[in-house]
């Protein structure tokens, strides 16, 4: 794909463990095991899963803020994962995130404006007093008053420090913006005041977003083309409608008959996919299918052959044997 | 037993701050059944919690006070009831499962010991009874090799893990009412769902009186018979579940059903239109004497600002406090 702003393929993120003795075998942690994806300008791309499967790794990797173990990742015609020293750090102008914690995320002796202006003094985007302005412009943007700028974090609720927090990641007109998890941490009430206000960033700046979350309905409200993960692998990828109207792999199933929903009643024994568990260690992912120790689906194939992510439909891809090849699963149950 | 197991009746909490004495509760009435699910949703400071904290005995001293109502269980008021009373009931027949199950469990004990605590302390075992007790709790709540996992200790533990041991305390002493506190926030949705069919499991097997507090309307939704919206330490909406979803009464109930990205399945799922509830929740402290949603509500009008308005009667057991129902009835 050319047209993509994001293009990452094969990433790989591992983590060596310490050794208990120096003869013990090495062991790694395979945070992210093979992951490919595009993202063109303007979209937004979501990955969904448990703690654990390796999304924020992922996030984190693209920002290089990570070491990437083997992989590429390329934005536009710049390869990011190959830059190093000035070279990255002036790319990073061009990526910039948004922090799941907007109380831990902006530094509590820094005034708001103070914060908002300091990737461009960083970046050297203008004179004082144009960063001065183009401050002001971001708070109006992001819907805060321009009297705030010399206030500090604490004044503000936890809603409002989330807009310094999208204004900061504007200052220097990044063409991608890496939000990991940015209403989780809020009020519902305040959740969906943000969410309307990323999309409207979006729509005003042609912003490519890629976004992090385990709250699917968010994810729906919000993602042109999602991706699920598990232990550090992709287990389906496909456009919105496709994923949410026709989802192919049974961990998809089960995250999205988790989901409480209005309108469906527990004790009606709604016929819900559980699982039961924890996800494994990613230290020993289990042999074949990463997902067969929880699948209550799996066979003898999906423990011993790891099956691969494939496209069974236009962009639409499944990693799971189960799936045929013409794109039906036969084993969902009727009521997803 | 008929009639409800526990009941709160007109509570007012206040604090002292900086700011002066805040009213945290404002005539807060409630009640819950046997085996029967109750619902407590609002946004962070409505005084969902301190409502719980109340019924356990635990609003924090000196500087919180109960300045008025009842709390009664089987009819007893606990407002009244002695520190050595309430020590008895607490954790015995009325136990809370908290939000946070690291910071609610002990790290330096094994959760064997945690359990095993409480039923010493309630039921009189012995250690080597209290111990066995554990085993069988841990087993209650589905965690497998429950024998070998009574030794450890909380870090060894995964998030969803620790809130069943916080449910197995909770359970040791079969309490009539549970309070689950925002039971799964820390949780993975997978993990979310394991803890909820516990909980229901637990409901509909021994008729325990479940409290939920909670901010999700889904959970809600799916958990509980009937639900009560909270908005700055009042009750504003109280009603069946089906009625608070399907008919909600105040334009805050509607808000936050309206705001959040509800998840749909099927083919037509287009992206919806989010509709949001502008501005935050009013400082406690600045609460005029008026309807303290006022300044977020789309329909307000210039009476809101002026006194906090009754509950209507909107349908059956179903009641709302907001002066729109009076206008809608003159009319």
């Amino acid at each position: 794909m050319s047209d993509a702003l994001l293009d990452v393929s094969d990433l790989r993120v591992h983590f060596p463990l310490r050794r208990a003795t120096p003869f013990a075998p090495k062991r790694t942690v395979k945070a992210v095991d093979g992951v490919s994806f595009a993202l063109a300008k303007g979209r937004t791309f979501g990955i969904v899963g448990e703690s654990g499967s390796g999304k924020t790794t992922t996030a984190l990797a693209v920002m290089r803020l990570t070491e990437i173990t083997s992989g590429a990742v390329r934005l536009g015609d710049e390869s990011l994962s190959a830059l190093e020293g000035e070279a990255l750090r002036r790319a990073r102008r061009r990526v910039q995130m948004i922090f799941q914690d907007p109380y831990s995320s902006l530094n509590p002796r820094m005034r708001a404006g103070a914060i908002v202006a300091e990737p461009m003094e960083l970046m050297q985007v203008g004179t004082e007093t144009e960063c001065r302005e183009r401050a002001q412009e971001l708070f109006a943007q992001v819907g805060l008053r321009s009297d705030q700028l010399q206030l500090f974090p604490h004044q503000f609720s936890g809603g409002q420090r989330q807009r310094i927090g999208i204004a900061r990641a504007l200052a220097t007109k990044p063409e991608l913006v890496v939000c990991d998890e940015p209403v989780s941490a809020l009020d519902v009430a305040i959740q969906a005041q943000i969410l309307n206000l990323l999309v409207k960033l979006q729509e005003e700046y042609g912003l490519a977003y890629l976004f992090i979350s385990h709250d699917l309905g968010v994810v729906q409200y919000l993602c042109d083309e999602v991706a699920v993960m598990y232990l550090g692998r992709m287990v389906e990828q496909a456009p919105r409608e496709a994923l949410f109207g026709n989802p192919l792999h049974p961990y998809t199933w089960a995250l999205l008959s988790a989901v409480p929903r209005v309108g469906r009643r527990r004790r009606d024994g709604a016929a819900r996919l559980r699982l039961e568990g924890d996800p494994p260690s990613p230290i020993s992912p289990p042999p074949g299918c990463r997902f067969s120790s929880r699948c209550p689906y799996a066979e003898a194939r999906c423990k011993a052959e790891e099956p691969v992510l494939r496209e069974v439909r236009p962009g639409h891809r499944v990693a799971c044997h189960l799936v045929r090849e013409d794109g039906t699963a036969p084993l969902r149950p009727a009521t997803l | 037993m008929s009639g409800p197991l526990l009941e709160v009746e007109g509570l007012k909490v206040e604090f002292d701050t900086w700011d002066g004495r805040v009213r945290v509760l404002d005539g807060v009435s409630l009640s819950v059944s046997p085996g029967e699910t109750l619902g407590i949703v609002g946004e962070s400071g409505c005084g969902k919690s301190m409502t719980a904290l109340a019924v356990m005995g635990l609003v924090p001293k000196p500087a919180g006070h109960v300045t008025g109502g009842a709390i009664r269980y089987r009819g007893e008021d606990l407002v009244k009831a002695s520190d050595g009373r309430m020590r008895d009931l607490r954790g015995n027949r009325i136990a809370m499962i908290f939000q946070e199950p690291m910071t609610s469990l002990n790290p330096v004990f094994t959760v064997g010991d945690q359990i095993a605590e409480t039923a010493r302390l309630h039921l009189g075992l012995s250690p080597a009874e209290a111990r066995k007790r554990a085993v069988e709790m841990l087993r209650a709540v589905h965690i497998p090799e429950a024998e070998r996992r009574v030794a450890e200790y909380p870090h060894q533990f995964s998030g969803g893990m620790r809130q069943r041991v916080m449910i197995a305390m909770a359970l040791a002493c079969e309490p009539e009412v549970l309070i689950a506190d925002e039971p799964t926030t820390a949780l993975d949705v997978t993990v979310q769902a394991q803890i909820f069919d516990l909980l229901e499991e637990l409901r509909a097997a021994e008729g325990t009186a479940i409290v939920l507090i909670t901010h999700d309307m889904g959970a809600t939704a799916e958990m509980a018979d009937r639900v009560v919206v909270m908005y700055a330490g009042r009750k504003v909406e109280e009603g069946p579940v089906d009625a608070i979803l399907g008919n909600p009464a105040h334009p805050y109930t509607q808000g936050l059903l309206a705001c959040r990205p509800n998840l749909q399945l099927g083919h037509a799922a287009a992206r919806p239109q989010l509709h949001e509830i502008p501005g935050v929740v009013p400082p406690l402290h600045l609460l005029g004497r008026g309807c303290a949603f006022a300044d977020r509500c789309p329909r307000a009008m210039p009476r809101c600002g002026e006194a906090f308005p009754p509950a209507y009667d909107v349908g059956e057991s179903h009641a709302a406090a907001c002066w729109l129902l009076e206008e809608a009835r003159a009319a």
